[in-house]
């Protein structure tokens, strides 16, 4: 019988599988969070207080956000390193779309580590309190803005192209018609996303 | 597992059931193809193969096969192997289907069936219109399953030179050349197995590949192997011209209802189902072709003037087309760039097939040379003066299971060379010697002209109509052609990969083919299956009811005639006009 | 008007160790030619455009019709057969490159054994008893054969791992070509016999999961196999038999 023998499968599938769970998930959790800044100040500070206050939060942060973000984002990078892009000879719509899920996810890289030490760590280590009035102040510099609005646009490509390609590594969208369905929801996620990120950074 | 080995030449359809054959018996085989065997010309037979598993319970039997099989093939062919690969094919498309060969199928998920030309019933398996290429790919993998397991070791890319046979005239093994490197190897064997295909590349343009040299053939005939029926090739009457080869459109295309006309006093003209009003456009091959060539030539009704005819898809049902005849769809429509599902496709006779070839017993397929087999097209048996379609996997598959389990028998039996290292060092320097002289080419003939010119004078006299002043004429350029190839010159004097070297080498053994088949058939003077003289436009089963066998010597082919096995069914004429049976009791 | 001609320039190398170089190469047009013809004319004449002498540029080819998968090259800069490229279809000069994942043996010929091999690695058969007569071979519903022959015309020409963006000559990967033949073979009721040995062979190195969903497959399939969809329903197979072999051993 044959047996696996090699770990290579099970890393491509766990990389796979925390871009949807739970970092999918946390991005939509977090793009709707950030939206509370539409209501003004006191509104999107009240939610933050909320999930500062909630119980084992370093856990929850280590266990489903930072672990699976170094995971996805280290092998992604390896993953980024064993292909060979080609683009200019086979321009075809989803070698294209290849081409840009790995763009973005390096872009991510260093976009999600300055994010996460600026909004998150810089807290933890040096006390700095993260609200509104914060945000609202980094966000005054157009540099820092339109940083920003790449992020979001990026990852909201990621995750919603992400979802398309899982859908088919899980074997879930099968057949040509299924994918191309699928494509055109993603699609819509990456617009929805994209939109509701962004007004959220305006609200600020 | 025992320690013999045997070598099997060629891995097509022949080879690799040979190969399969022999892994079963428990002996390890050495399978040298010039091309990885997936990439061998059985990929492009297409329409099928005939068993008469009688699907559509029409009272259809082996012996009906068997019948029309010796029928269609006027005759000439051994009826007791004939009769037992009709016996046996049921049992070999089971096989194949259970090595998971995608047939097509009835709405009850059996066998599908098609009409084919020749035969009243319909009995050709097909698998769309790639039959072949799912054939071999089927074997290759059972083959695949031995090389994995140790059995079978696969030379591929190596390129066959020479039998190594000691002077008891038993072949101990054989001199190769691996391409990449040119460098030459000899391999011992307690048996060998030719299974090289037929030789329509010395016609030049044909349905066949590049690769079907029939040089392997020719060089176990130059080293004193006997060579049956050369002068019966079949010209396949529908091909699409191309500027490097013909390209086959399948006996199928009218086994599914295609029909062929051309204009005839302003209208269409369904010319074969008015002269044959009992087959129709299933005639046999060699029947719808010289009918389409006294059409182009003799009448001048080829379309638009040229040697053309229309063969007409046109007013079937698109989707059915695609399911059962989707690969030719595809090539014509590629090919020549029109949809054969809108218009008719046009197309013209080509050199196809060789009935002939390398002369086996009866029985168990050796050759004269002791050890030395032969299967599939590079053998005689089995179809006579003429070949039914969807006969030839057949008879490929049959010839593995004659093959393999004769060729283990006798490696079993057969001493061991005493004197093996002498033998391939004599056999190894020989070979050397004549790339020596190949490589040391500096004359102003071109290889490529001098095959051209051969193919040319080929075609004009060698195909469908054949008179004995032109084929004395082509025995004399055949041979004036073959001293010019020693003032060849070549270019390329690589050790790596040298094509040139290698053609050149082949170019040769194409021309002595050519004189084989040349000869062969201007000794036949009668008109039989394939084979038509004007000059002698009967069959004459009196003096000619026989197999041409030719001899290699000093001065060119020597022919002599063996009685052909007609124990079974008495000899009657051939009229596809009316039924095969209305000829009965007629002595032709 | 000058005789028309076709223009062509071949990439070429005389060994596996040696550089590549180009030549030009201009020849007589003819009726109905193809990449093929064009290269018999070099044979014939092997000079280059400039009027220098060469040696013929070696390629590889066999049936000539598109079913072998032998004369597979880079035709202006798109991995195809030579046979189907017809000169009236394509720009000129036509720009001739051997396949680039594959070790070049010489000129346009390349070793693609690793093809072979791989399927070697999957099992890539039915194990049948034997040649021997056991009867009719199982029954299949019509519509579920047309859509496995479809898969069973891949005639291991290596297009699709060409075009592969993951598919390396130094990688392990096997590629559309390998997965497309495991859903084949998996699908066939005795073949299915070693479904599992199959997985768990495209769950190793080199296996379905380093597949990054770029398609390039099955455009460029010349037999239009749907490639992609093996991907998927492997995938899925795949998927079940991770779930299998955690909770059912």
């Amino acid at each position: 019988m044959e047996t696996v023998k090699d770990n290579s499968f099970f890393y491509r599938r766990l990389h796979s599988l925390l871009g949807i769970i739970p970092l999918g998930l946390f991005i939509l959790e977090h793009f709707f969070t950030n939206s509370f800044a539409i209501h003004g100040a006191t509104v999107f500070n009240d939610k933050i207080d909320f999930f500062a206050s909630l119980p084992y939060l370093i856990v929850i942060e280590l266990l489903f956000i930072f672990i699976p973000l170094l995971v996805h984002g280290i092998y992604g990078l390896y993953i980024v390193y064993t292909g060979q892009a080609n683009q200019l000879q086979y321009g075809y719509f989803r070698n294209w779309m290849y081409l840009i899920q790995r763009v973005t996810g390096v872009i991510l890289l260093f976009y999600i580590g300055w994010h996460v030490w600026t909004t998150r760590l810089s807290a933890l280590f040096y006390g700095k309190e993260v609200s509104f009035d914060m945000m609202h102040k980094m966000l005054a510099s157009p540099v820092v803005f339109w940083w920003m609005v790449v992020g979001v646009v990026c990852v909201s490509f990621h995750f919603a192209n992400g979802l398309w390609s899982f859908s088919i590594v899980w074997g879930i969208t099968i057949g040509p018609k299924a994918q191309k369905r699928m494509g055109y929801i993603t699609m819509g996620l990456f617009v929805i996303l994209a939109v509701v990120g962004v007004k959220a950074l305006l609200a600020f | 597992m025992s320690d013999k080995r045997i070598i099997v030449v060629g891995g097509g359809l022949a080879g690799l059931m040979t190969t399969i054959r022999i892994c079963e018996e428990g002996l390890a085989v050495d399978l040298v193809s010039f091309v990885p065997v997936k990439r061998s010309h059985s990929v492009c037979a297409q329409g099928g193969i005939n068993a008469a598993l009688d699907m559509q319970g029409k009272g259809d039997s082996p012996w009906e096969h068997f019948d029309d099989t010796v029928y269609g093939g006027d005759f000439l062919a051994n009826q007791g192997p004939a009769k037992r690969m009709c016996e046996k094919a049921p049992e070999i498309v089971h096989m194949l289907d259970r090595m998971g060969l995608m047939f097509n199928r009835t709405p009850e998920g059996q066998l599908d069936v098609r009409a084919f030309g020749g035969a009243k019933q319909k009995r050709t398996a097909f698998a769309g219109a790639t039959t072949g290429q799912q054939m071999i790919y089927a074997l290759d993998e059972q083959v695949r399953r031995f090389e994995a397991a140790g059995q079978v070791k696969k030379w591929i890319g190596y390129d066959f030179q020479e039998l190594i046979v000691d002077d008891t005239k038993t072949v101990r093994g054989v001199v190769v050349m691996n391409m990449n490197t040119m460098k030459l190897e000899t391999v011992p064997a307690s048996a060998v197995v030719v299974a090289t295909g037929g030789p329509g590349y010395i016609y030049g343009k044909s349905t066949n590949s590049f690769i079907n040299t029939g040089s392997v053939a020719t060089a176990c005939y130059l080293q004193g192997a006997k060579y049956a029926n050369g002068e019966f090739i079949q010209i396949h009457p529908t091909a699409i011209p191309g500027s490097d080869k013909d390209r086959l459109m399948s006996e199928s295309a009218r086994g599914e209802g295609g029909r062929m006309w051309t204009y005839k006093d302003g209208k269409p003209w369904y010319f074969l189902e008015e002269i044959f009003p009992a087959y129709g456009n299933l005639v046999p091959r060699d029947i719808a072709t010289r009918t389409i060539y006294d059409i182009c030539i003799n009448q001048g009704l080829g379309l638009d003037g040229e040697n053309k005819v229309y063969l007409d898809l046109s007013f079937k049902d698109p989707d059915e087309l695609d399911r059962k005849l989707g690969g030719i769809m595809e090539i014509y429509e590629k090919f020549v760039g029109d949809d054969p599902r809108k218009v008719p496709m046009k197309v013209f006779p080509s050199v196809h097939y060789s009935m002939g070839g390398m002369w086996v017993d009866a029985e168990t397929d050796m050759t004269n040379i002791n050890g030395l087999y032969a299967a599939g097209e590079v053998n005689y048996q089995y179809h006579g003066a003429n070949r039914l379609g969807a006969n030839s996997l057949l008879s490929c598959i049959y010839d593995g299971f004659v093959t393999g389990p004769n060729a283990v028998k006798f490696a079993n039996e057969v001493k061991p060379a005493s004197d093996f290292d002498v033998l391939a060092e004599k056999s190894l320097g020989q070979s050397e010697k004549l790339f020596e002289q190949i490589y040391a080419m500096d004359g102003d003939e071109n290889a490529r002209k001098l095959h051209q010119e051969m193919a040319k004078w080929m075609t004009e006299r060698m195909t469908v109509v054949r008179h004995n002043d032109k084929l004395e004429e082509l025995e004399k350029k055949l041979v004036e052609l073959r001293e010019r190839w020693n003032h060849i010159g070549i270019a390329d004097h690589s050790k790596v990969l040298n094509q040139e070297a290698i053609y050149v080498k082949d170019l040769q053994r194409m021309m002595d083919l050519a004189r084989v088949l040349t000869v062969s058939a201007l000794h036949r003077n009668e008109s039989r299956g394939a084979h038509y003289k004007p000059e002698f436009p009967d069959r004459d089963d009196e003096n000619y009811l026989k197999t041409t066998i030719a001899t290699v010597s000093e001065d060119g082919p020597k022919i002599t005639y063996e009685e052909v096995d007609t124990s079974l069914i008495k000899p009657r004429a051939r009229n596809y006009a009316v039924d095969k049976h209305a000829t009965e009791g007629e002595d032709k | 008007m000058a005789e028309k001609t076709v223009r062509l320039k071949i990439k070429r190398q005389l060994n596996a160790e040696s550089s590549p170089f180009w030549e030009e190469f201009e020849i007589p047009h003819g009726p109905s030619m193809n990449v093929i013809s064009c290269l018999v004319a070099i044979q014939e004449h092997p000079v280059t455009r400039s009027g220098k002498k060469t040696t013929a540029v070696a390629w590889e080819c066999s049936c000539l019709e598109e079913v072998c998968g032998a004369c597979t090259m880079i035709i202006n800069g798109m991995v195809r057969q030579a046979c189907s490229a017809l000169v009236d279809n394509i720009d000129q000069p036509i720009v001739l490159e051997p396949m680039t994942k594959f070790p070049v043996v010489r000129d346009l010929v390349v070793d693609r054994q690793r093809m072979f091999d791989n399927l070697k690695k999957v099992q890539a058969w039915v194990p049948v008893d034997g040649s021997f007569d056991m009867g009719p071979g199982p029954k299949l519903e019509e519509s579920e054969r047309a859509v496995h022959y479809e898969l069973s015309k891949c005639m291991t020409c290596g297009c699709c791992l060409e075009v592969c963006p993951q598919f390396e000559k130094g990688n392990d990967f096997m590629g559309a070509q390998i997965i497309s033949q495991v859903r084949l073979f998996n699908f066939h009721p005795t073949g299915a016999a070693l479904k599992e040995d199959r997985l768990h062979s495209v769950m190793g190195k080199g296996g379905v999961a380093e597949c990054g969903n770029a398609q390039n497959c099955v455009e460029a399939c010349p037999k239009e196999i749907p490639l992609t969809t093996s991907i998927a329903e492997v995938g899925r197979q795949v998927t079940l038999q991770v779930m299998k072999d955690w909770f059912r051993k």
